[in-house]
Protein backbone atom coordinates (compact mmCIF):
# COMPACT_ATOMS: atom_id res chain seq x y z
CA UNK A 1 0.00 0.00 0.00
CA UNK A 2 1.54 3.10 -1.36
CA UNK A 3 0.88 6.57 0.65
CA UNK A 4 2.29 9.99 1.17
CA UNK A 5 4.05 11.42 4.20
CA UNK A 6 3.29 14.22 5.65
CA UNK A 7 6.43 14.65 8.32
CA UNK A 8 5.76 18.06 9.48
CA UNK A 9 8.13 20.00 11.65
CA UNK A 10 8.27 18.56 15.02
CA UNK A 11 9.43 15.00 13.65
CA UNK A 12 12.21 15.95 11.01
CA UNK A 13 13.80 18.99 12.73
CA UNK A 14 13.48 18.32 16.68
CA UNK A 15 12.89 14.40 17.51
CA UNK A 16 14.26 12.81 14.00
CA UNK A 17 13.65 9.57 16.06
CA UNK A 18 9.82 9.23 15.54
CA UNK A 19 10.60 9.55 12.04
CA UNK A 20 13.43 7.24 11.97
CA UNK A 21 10.90 4.24 13.96
CA UNK A 22 8.26 5.26 11.13
CA UNK A 23 10.30 4.96 8.12
CA UNK A 24 11.82 1.45 10.13
CA UNK A 25 8.31 0.11 10.81
CA UNK A 26 6.00 0.99 8.59
CA UNK A 27 7.66 -1.05 5.58
CA UNK A 28 7.65 -4.47 8.04
CA UNK A 29 3.58 -3.57 7.80
CA UNK A 30 3.60 -3.43 3.48
CA UNK A 31 3.27 0.17 3.49
CA UNK A 32 5.78 1.88 1.38
CA UNK A 33 6.17 5.39 2.21
CA UNK A 34 6.40 8.14 -1.20
CA UNK A 35 8.22 10.88 -0.18
CA UNK A 36 6.93 13.71 -2.43
CA UNK A 37 8.28 17.34 -2.76
CA UNK A 38 5.85 20.85 -2.06
CA UNK A 39 5.56 20.56 2.06
CA UNK A 40 5.58 23.41 3.90
CA UNK A 41 4.81 23.30 7.83
CA UNK A 42 1.50 22.15 8.40
CA UNK A 43 0.83 25.22 10.02
CA UNK A 44 0.74 24.33 13.83
CA UNK A 45 -2.72 24.85 14.92
CA UNK A 46 -1.87 26.34 17.64
CA UNK A 47 0.30 30.39 17.46
CA UNK A 48 -0.18 30.52 13.72
CA UNK A 49 -3.79 30.25 13.95
CA UNK A 50 -3.93 32.51 16.42
CA UNK A 51 -2.71 35.21 14.71
CA UNK A 52 -4.26 34.99 11.51
CA UNK A 53 -7.55 31.87 11.13
CA UNK A 54 -6.88 33.00 7.25
CA UNK A 55 -3.27 32.82 6.44
CA UNK A 56 -3.09 29.53 8.57
CA UNK A 57 -6.08 27.96 6.36
CA UNK A 58 -4.66 29.39 2.85
CA UNK A 59 -1.53 27.62 3.94
CA UNK A 60 -2.96 24.46 4.81
CA UNK A 61 -5.20 24.33 1.72
CA UNK A 62 -1.48 24.59 -0.32
CA UNK A 63 -0.28 21.58 1.15
CA UNK A 64 -3.13 19.68 0.12
CA UNK A 65 -3.07 20.98 -2.70
CA UNK A 66 0.15 19.61 -3.01
CA UNK A 67 -1.05 16.19 -2.38
CA UNK A 68 -3.58 16.02 -4.51
CA UNK A 69 -1.15 15.83 -7.19
CA UNK A 70 -0.91 12.12 -6.24
CA UNK A 71 -3.76 9.58 -6.36
CA UNK A 72 -2.32 8.25 -2.41
CA UNK A 73 -3.71 8.42 1.03
CA UNK A 74 -1.96 11.43 2.93
CA UNK A 75 -0.60 10.07 6.06
CA UNK A 76 0.51 12.25 9.34
CA UNK A 77 2.25 11.14 12.45
CA UNK A 78 1.81 14.24 14.32
CA UNK A 79 -0.92 15.33 16.39
CA UNK A 80 -0.87 18.61 15.75
CA UNK A 81 -0.60 18.52 11.60
CA UNK A 82 -3.53 15.70 11.54
CA UNK A 83 -5.57 18.62 13.56
CA UNK A 84 -4.80 20.62 11.35
CA UNK A 85 -5.26 19.39 7.51
CA UNK A 86 -8.59 17.32 8.70
CA UNK A 87 -9.93 20.70 10.36
CA UNK A 88 -8.92 22.72 7.23
CA UNK A 89 -10.69 20.07 4.74
CA UNK A 90 -13.50 20.25 7.26
CA UNK A 91 -13.85 24.36 6.91
CA UNK A 92 -13.28 24.61 3.24
CA UNK A 93 -16.19 21.51 2.42
CA UNK A 94 -18.38 23.29 4.80
CA UNK A 95 -18.30 26.64 3.60
CA UNK A 96 -18.25 26.80 -0.36
CA UNK A 97 -17.30 30.68 -0.10
CA UNK A 98 -14.46 30.36 2.22
CA UNK A 99 -12.94 27.62 -0.47
CA UNK A 100 -13.26 30.18 -3.32
CA UNK A 101 -11.45 32.72 -1.25
CA UNK A 102 -8.63 30.25 -0.40
CA UNK A 103 -8.77 29.21 -4.36
CA UNK A 104 -7.89 32.87 -5.44
CA UNK A 105 -5.04 33.44 -3.08
CA UNK A 106 -3.81 29.60 -4.55
CA UNK A 107 -4.22 31.14 -7.95
CA UNK A 108 -1.75 33.32 -7.44
CA UNK A 109 0.95 30.26 -7.59
CA UNK A 110 -1.18 28.42 -9.85
CA UNK A 111 -2.61 25.74 -7.62
CA UNK A 112 -6.01 24.83 -6.39
CA UNK A 113 -7.33 23.22 -3.49
CA UNK A 114 -10.49 20.39 -4.43
CA UNK A 115 -10.65 18.05 -1.00
CA UNK A 116 -10.26 15.26 -2.68
CA UNK A 117 -7.47 13.97 -0.27
CA UNK A 118 -8.01 11.13 1.86
CA UNK A 119 -6.71 12.72 4.74
CA UNK A 120 -4.96 9.87 7.89
CA UNK A 121 -3.08 9.74 10.58
CA UNK A 122 -0.87 6.44 10.57
CA UNK A 123 -2.62 4.70 13.47
CA UNK A 124 -6.08 5.22 12.01
CA UNK A 125 -4.96 4.04 8.81
CA UNK A 126 -3.52 1.00 10.46
CA UNK A 127 -6.47 -0.04 11.70
CA UNK A 128 -8.86 0.74 9.26
CA UNK A 129 -6.85 0.12 6.04
CA UNK A 130 -4.68 -2.74 7.13
CA UNK A 131 -5.98 -4.30 9.92
CA UNK A 132 -4.58 -4.78 13.20
CA UNK A 133 -3.71 -8.33 11.97
CA UNK A 134 -1.02 -6.57 9.61
CA UNK A 135 0.82 -4.84 12.94
CA UNK A 136 0.80 -9.13 14.63
CA UNK A 137 2.23 -10.74 12.09
CA UNK A 138 5.17 -8.33 11.81
CA UNK A 139 5.67 -8.89 15.37
CA UNK A 140 9.19 -10.77 15.72
CA UNK A 141 9.41 -10.38 19.79
CA UNK A 142 6.10 -9.64 21.54
CA UNK A 143 6.66 -6.82 24.52
CA UNK A 144 5.24 -9.52 27.04
CA UNK A 145 5.14 -7.75 30.56
CA UNK A 146 5.36 -4.58 29.68
CA UNK A 147 2.74 -2.31 31.25
CA UNK A 148 2.39 1.09 29.22
CA UNK A 149 0.68 3.90 30.41
CA UNK A 150 -1.19 5.72 27.80
CA UNK A 151 -1.44 9.46 26.73
CA UNK A 152 -3.75 10.42 24.10
CA UNK A 153 -3.00 13.99 23.59
CA UNK A 154 -6.19 16.04 22.54
CA UNK A 155 -5.71 16.35 18.87
CA UNK A 156 -5.87 12.84 17.71
CA UNK A 157 -8.91 12.45 18.94
CA UNK A 158 -11.36 16.00 19.20
CA UNK A 159 -13.25 17.48 17.85
CA UNK A 160 -14.25 13.88 17.20
CA UNK A 161 -17.09 15.93 14.57
CA UNK A 162 -14.23 15.94 12.17
CA UNK A 163 -10.93 13.98 13.13
CA UNK A 164 -13.42 10.62 12.92
CA UNK A 165 -11.47 8.71 14.84
CA UNK A 166 -12.47 7.40 17.76
CA UNK A 167 -14.53 8.15 21.21
CA UNK A 168 -13.15 11.41 22.46
CA UNK A 169 -13.76 10.01 26.13
CA UNK A 170 -13.50 6.24 26.12
CA UNK A 171 -11.26 5.70 23.12
CA UNK A 172 -9.33 2.63 22.12
CA UNK A 173 -7.53 3.01 19.13
CA UNK A 174 -3.96 3.04 20.82
CA UNK A 175 -4.73 0.27 23.72
CA UNK A 176 -5.91 -2.00 20.47
CA UNK A 177 -2.52 -0.71 18.96
CA UNK A 178 -0.81 -1.63 22.28
CA UNK A 179 -2.16 -4.98 23.26
CA UNK A 180 -1.84 -5.97 18.66
CA UNK A 181 2.63 -5.61 19.73
CA UNK A 182 1.96 -8.02 22.95
CA UNK A 183 2.32 -5.51 25.55
CA UNK A 184 -0.27 -4.22 28.00
CA UNK A 185 -2.11 -0.84 28.31
CA UNK A 186 -2.62 0.39 31.54
CA UNK A 187 -5.51 2.27 32.70
CA UNK A 188 -4.85 5.45 34.70
CA UNK A 189 -7.20 8.27 35.28
CA UNK A 190 -5.94 11.21 33.57
CA UNK A 191 -5.60 9.37 30.10
CA UNK A 192 -7.10 11.88 27.74
CA UNK A 193 -6.00 14.49 29.56
CA UNK A 194 -4.68 17.73 27.86
CA UNK A 195 -0.26 17.92 28.22
CA UNK A 196 -0.92 21.67 28.40
CA UNK A 197 1.12 22.33 26.06
CA UNK A 198 -0.69 24.44 23.74
CA UNK A 199 -1.11 27.15 26.63
CA UNK A 200 0.80 30.44 27.00
CA UNK A 201 1.15 30.63 30.39
CA UNK A 202 3.95 29.44 32.36
CA UNK A 203 2.42 27.89 35.52
CA UNK A 204 -0.48 25.86 33.87
CA UNK A 205 1.24 23.85 31.95
CA UNK A 206 3.64 22.23 34.52
CA UNK A 207 0.56 21.37 36.42
CA UNK A 208 -0.84 19.68 34.00
CA UNK A 209 1.97 17.19 33.02
CA UNK A 210 2.35 17.03 37.31
CA UNK A 211 -1.39 15.44 37.44
CA UNK A 212 -0.34 12.92 34.50
CA UNK A 213 2.85 12.04 35.93
CA UNK A 214 1.42 11.31 38.87
CA UNK A 215 -1.50 9.19 37.44
CA UNK A 216 0.90 6.90 35.82
CA UNK A 217 3.18 7.03 38.61
CA UNK A 218 0.14 5.28 40.52
CA UNK A 219 -0.87 3.29 38.21
CA UNK A 220 2.52 1.55 37.90
CA UNK A 221 3.34 1.21 34.57
CA UNK A 222 6.87 0.71 32.86
CA UNK A 223 6.53 3.48 30.56
CA UNK A 224 4.34 6.00 28.88
CA UNK A 225 3.07 5.46 25.48
CA UNK A 226 2.14 8.27 23.20
CA UNK A 227 1.81 9.88 19.53
CA UNK A 228 1.46 13.35 19.93
CA UNK A 229 5.79 15.09 19.19
CA UNK A 230 4.07 18.06 21.03
CA UNK A 231 3.15 15.97 24.26
CA UNK A 232 6.74 14.36 23.90
CA UNK A 233 8.51 17.30 24.82
CA UNK A 234 5.79 18.18 27.40
CA UNK A 235 6.80 14.42 29.38
CA UNK A 236 10.76 14.00 28.00
CA UNK A 237 12.14 17.25 28.71
CA UNK A 238 9.17 18.46 30.82
CA UNK A 239 10.43 15.75 33.32
CA UNK A 240 13.61 17.28 33.65
CA UNK A 241 11.94 20.45 34.13
CA UNK A 242 9.29 19.64 37.18
CA UNK A 243 12.42 17.65 39.19
CA UNK A 244 14.16 21.26 38.65
CA UNK A 245 11.36 23.67 39.39
CA UNK A 246 9.42 21.10 41.85
CA UNK A 247 12.10 18.53 43.11
CA UNK A 248 10.04 15.48 42.18
CA UNK A 249 11.63 12.64 39.82
CA UNK A 250 9.09 10.56 38.35
CA UNK A 251 11.65 8.91 35.98
CA UNK A 252 9.07 7.41 33.44
CA UNK A 253 10.44 6.98 30.32
CA UNK A 254 8.21 8.54 27.15
CA UNK A 255 8.10 6.49 24.45
CA UNK A 256 6.53 7.27 20.54
CA UNK A 257 4.26 4.68 19.95
CA UNK A 258 5.96 3.44 16.77
CA UNK A 259 9.29 3.20 18.87
CA UNK A 260 7.15 0.48 20.58
CA UNK A 261 6.46 -1.39 17.20
CA UNK A 262 9.57 -0.99 16.46
CA UNK A 263 11.43 -3.00 19.88
CA UNK A 264 8.69 -5.31 18.95
CA UNK A 265 9.82 -5.86 15.76
CA UNK A 266 12.66 -6.85 16.95
CA UNK A 267 14.60 -3.61 16.21
CA UNK A 268 17.49 -2.31 18.84
CA UNK A 269 17.06 0.54 21.43
CA UNK A 270 19.37 2.67 18.57
CA UNK A 271 17.55 1.55 16.06
CA UNK A 272 14.81 3.34 16.33
CA UNK A 273 16.38 6.42 18.26
CA UNK A 274 15.34 5.72 22.09
CA UNK A 275 18.92 6.06 23.11
CA UNK A 276 18.98 10.42 22.15
CA UNK A 277 15.86 10.80 24.97
CA UNK A 278 16.28 13.04 28.35
CA UNK A 279 15.03 10.21 30.12
CA UNK A 280 16.18 6.73 29.74
CA UNK A 281 14.26 3.83 29.16
CA UNK A 282 16.84 0.94 30.44
CA UNK A 283 14.31 -0.50 32.84
CA UNK A 284 12.09 -1.64 29.99
CA UNK A 285 14.89 -2.50 27.45
CA UNK A 286 15.86 -4.69 30.58
CA UNK A 287 12.91 -5.90 30.75
CA UNK A 288 12.57 -6.99 27.34
CA UNK A 289 16.29 -7.91 26.55
CA UNK A 290 17.77 -8.77 29.44
CA UNK A 291 20.29 -6.53 30.48
CA UNK A 292 21.41 -4.65 28.08
CA UNK A 293 21.89 -0.75 28.83
CA UNK A 294 21.60 1.80 25.96
CA UNK B 1 -21.70 46.61 34.61
CA UNK B 2 -24.40 48.36 36.27
CA UNK B 3 -27.05 45.90 38.32
CA UNK B 4 -30.17 47.61 36.77
CA UNK B 5 -29.10 48.06 33.37
CA UNK B 6 -27.39 45.62 30.56
CA UNK B 7 -25.79 47.46 27.51
CA UNK B 8 -25.03 45.04 24.67
CA UNK B 9 -22.41 46.29 22.88
CA UNK B 10 -23.51 45.19 19.18
CA UNK B 11 -20.82 47.22 17.49
CA UNK B 12 -18.48 44.41 19.12
CA UNK B 13 -20.31 41.33 18.08
CA UNK B 14 -20.41 42.21 14.18
CA UNK B 15 -16.98 42.87 14.59
CA UNK B 16 -16.68 39.19 15.74
CA UNK B 17 -18.95 37.72 13.39
CA UNK B 18 -16.80 38.96 10.87
CA UNK B 19 -13.55 36.66 11.83
CA UNK B 20 -14.09 33.46 10.82
CA UNK B 21 -15.13 30.78 13.58
CA UNK B 22 -16.75 34.32 15.76
CA UNK B 23 -19.96 34.09 14.15
CA UNK B 24 -20.99 30.77 16.40
CA UNK B 25 -20.37 32.83 19.84
CA UNK B 26 -24.69 33.63 18.84
CA UNK B 27 -25.61 29.87 19.53
CA UNK B 28 -23.92 29.91 23.46
CA UNK B 29 -27.49 29.31 26.16
CA UNK B 30 -24.76 29.31 28.69
CA UNK B 31 -24.98 25.76 30.06
CA UNK B 32 -21.47 25.40 31.28
CA UNK B 33 -20.70 22.19 29.31
CA UNK B 34 -17.61 23.74 28.17
CA UNK B 35 -16.26 24.68 31.94
CA UNK B 36 -17.11 21.36 32.77
CA UNK B 37 -14.53 19.73 30.82
CA UNK B 38 -12.15 22.24 30.75
CA UNK B 39 -8.74 21.75 31.71
CA UNK B 40 -7.47 25.04 31.63
CA UNK B 41 -10.24 26.37 33.96
CA UNK B 42 -9.56 22.44 35.84
CA UNK B 43 -6.06 24.20 36.63
CA UNK B 44 -6.66 27.63 37.27
CA UNK B 45 -9.89 29.99 38.30
CA UNK B 46 -9.21 32.33 36.60
CA UNK B 47 -10.36 30.40 32.62
CA UNK B 48 -13.80 29.68 32.16
CA UNK B 49 -15.15 29.08 28.75
CA UNK B 50 -18.76 30.08 29.74
CA UNK B 51 -17.72 33.37 31.17
CA UNK B 52 -15.23 34.12 27.82
CA UNK B 53 -18.70 33.36 25.94
CA UNK B 54 -20.96 35.55 27.98
CA UNK B 55 -18.86 38.38 27.25
CA UNK B 56 -18.69 37.76 23.61
CA UNK B 57 -22.18 38.08 23.96
CA UNK B 58 -22.78 41.36 25.68
CA UNK B 59 -20.00 43.09 23.78
CA UNK B 60 -17.15 42.87 26.54
CA UNK B 61 -14.45 44.47 24.09
CA UNK B 62 -12.00 45.47 26.75
CA UNK B 63 -12.24 42.71 29.00
CA UNK B 64 -11.89 40.12 26.13
CA UNK B 65 -9.41 42.11 24.06
CA UNK B 66 -7.28 43.96 26.75
CA UNK B 67 -3.61 43.04 27.45
CA UNK B 68 -4.99 40.94 31.01
CA UNK B 69 -7.41 38.73 28.72
CA UNK B 70 -7.99 35.08 29.63
CA UNK B 71 -8.31 33.62 26.39
CA UNK B 72 -4.40 33.29 26.38
CA UNK B 73 -5.07 30.75 28.98
CA UNK B 74 -6.80 28.27 26.66
CA UNK B 75 -4.73 25.18 26.06
CA UNK B 76 -6.55 25.06 22.79
CA UNK B 77 -7.43 21.32 23.50
CA UNK B 78 -10.87 20.65 22.03
CA UNK B 79 -12.76 19.78 24.80
CA UNK B 80 -14.91 22.11 24.46
CA UNK B 81 -15.79 21.62 20.94
CA UNK B 82 -16.85 18.02 21.26
CA UNK B 83 -18.86 18.91 24.56
CA UNK B 84 -20.82 21.53 23.66
CA UNK B 85 -24.54 21.07 22.71
CA UNK B 86 -24.67 24.15 20.75
CA UNK B 87 -22.21 23.72 18.07
CA UNK B 88 -20.73 27.17 19.27
CA UNK B 89 -16.80 25.80 18.89
CA UNK B 90 -15.97 27.76 22.21
CA UNK B 91 -12.46 27.36 21.11
CA UNK B 92 -12.75 28.81 17.37
CA UNK B 93 -14.50 31.64 19.10
CA UNK B 94 -11.56 32.05 21.18
CA UNK B 95 -9.32 31.52 17.94
CA UNK B 96 -11.38 34.22 16.56
CA UNK B 97 -10.70 36.37 19.74
CA UNK B 98 -7.19 36.24 19.36
CA UNK B 99 -6.86 36.94 15.96
CA UNK B 100 -8.85 40.22 17.28
CA UNK B 101 -6.32 40.65 19.72
CA UNK B 102 -3.52 40.54 17.44
CA UNK B 103 -4.88 43.10 14.71
CA UNK B 104 -5.37 45.57 18.20
CA UNK B 105 -2.38 44.54 19.15
CA UNK B 106 -2.87 43.51 22.50
CA UNK B 107 -1.36 39.93 21.87
CA UNK B 108 1.12 38.75 24.17
CA UNK B 109 4.48 39.38 22.81
CA UNK B 110 5.44 35.87 22.73
CA UNK B 111 2.61 34.66 19.94
CA UNK B 112 4.65 36.10 17.71
CA UNK B 113 7.75 34.71 18.52
CA UNK B 114 6.57 31.37 18.39
CA UNK B 115 4.53 31.76 14.72
CA UNK B 116 7.32 34.04 13.00
CA UNK B 117 9.41 31.13 11.79
CA UNK B 118 6.67 29.47 9.67
CA UNK B 119 6.12 32.64 7.31
CA UNK B 120 9.89 33.47 7.18
CA UNK B 121 10.94 29.23 6.60
CA UNK B 122 8.20 27.68 6.02
CA UNK B 123 8.91 25.89 9.10
CA UNK B 124 7.56 26.45 12.83
CA UNK B 125 10.87 24.94 13.84
CA UNK B 126 13.88 26.52 13.26
CA UNK B 127 16.60 24.94 11.38
CA UNK B 128 20.43 24.77 12.11
CA UNK B 129 23.16 22.55 10.77
CA UNK B 130 22.77 20.75 14.14
CA UNK B 131 19.88 19.11 12.61
CA UNK B 132 21.47 17.86 9.48
CA UNK B 133 24.38 16.16 11.55
CA UNK B 134 21.45 14.39 13.78
CA UNK B 135 19.65 13.24 11.01
CA UNK B 136 22.86 12.13 9.02
CA UNK B 137 23.97 10.36 12.33
CA UNK B 138 20.31 8.57 12.60
CA UNK B 139 20.80 7.03 8.68
CA UNK B 140 17.82 9.81 7.63
CA UNK B 141 17.56 11.45 4.10
CA UNK B 142 18.21 14.89 3.77
CA UNK B 143 15.54 17.29 4.24
CA UNK B 144 13.69 18.46 1.21
CA UNK B 145 13.69 21.96 0.13
CA UNK B 146 10.95 23.78 1.47
CA UNK B 147 8.95 26.56 -1.27
CA UNK B 148 9.05 29.40 0.59
CA UNK B 149 8.57 31.78 -2.17
CA UNK B 150 4.67 29.74 -2.95
CA UNK B 151 4.24 30.41 1.21
CA UNK B 152 5.39 33.71 1.02
CA UNK B 153 3.01 34.32 -2.66
CA UNK B 154 -0.24 33.11 -0.96
CA UNK B 155 0.43 34.48 2.45
CA UNK B 156 1.06 38.39 1.06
Amino acid sequence: MKVVPFWGCMMPLKYPQMELALRRTLPNLGIELVDIDGFTCCPDPIYFKARDKMKWLVTAARNLAVAEETDHMLITMCSGCISTLKEAQFLLNEDPALKDEVNKRLKRINREYQGKTIIKHAVEMIRDDLGLEAVKKSIKKPLEGITVAIHYGCHILKPSQIMHVDDADYPSILEDFINAIGATPLEHHEKVLCCGKGCMDEELPLEMTEAIFASIEKSGADCMGLICPTCFSSFDLGQIMISRKKGKNYNIPVIYLFQLLGLAQGLSAEEVGLHIHRVKADRILEKINGSVKI
Amino acid sequence: MAKDKIVVNYRFRDKLNKVSGGKHHNYCYQCSACVAICPAARFAKEFNPRKILLKALLGMEEELLGKDSPIWLCTNCYSCYERCPQDVRPIEVIVALKNMAVEKQTAPANLTKLSENIAKTGMSVIFSSAVNRKREQLGLPELRTIPIDELKEILE
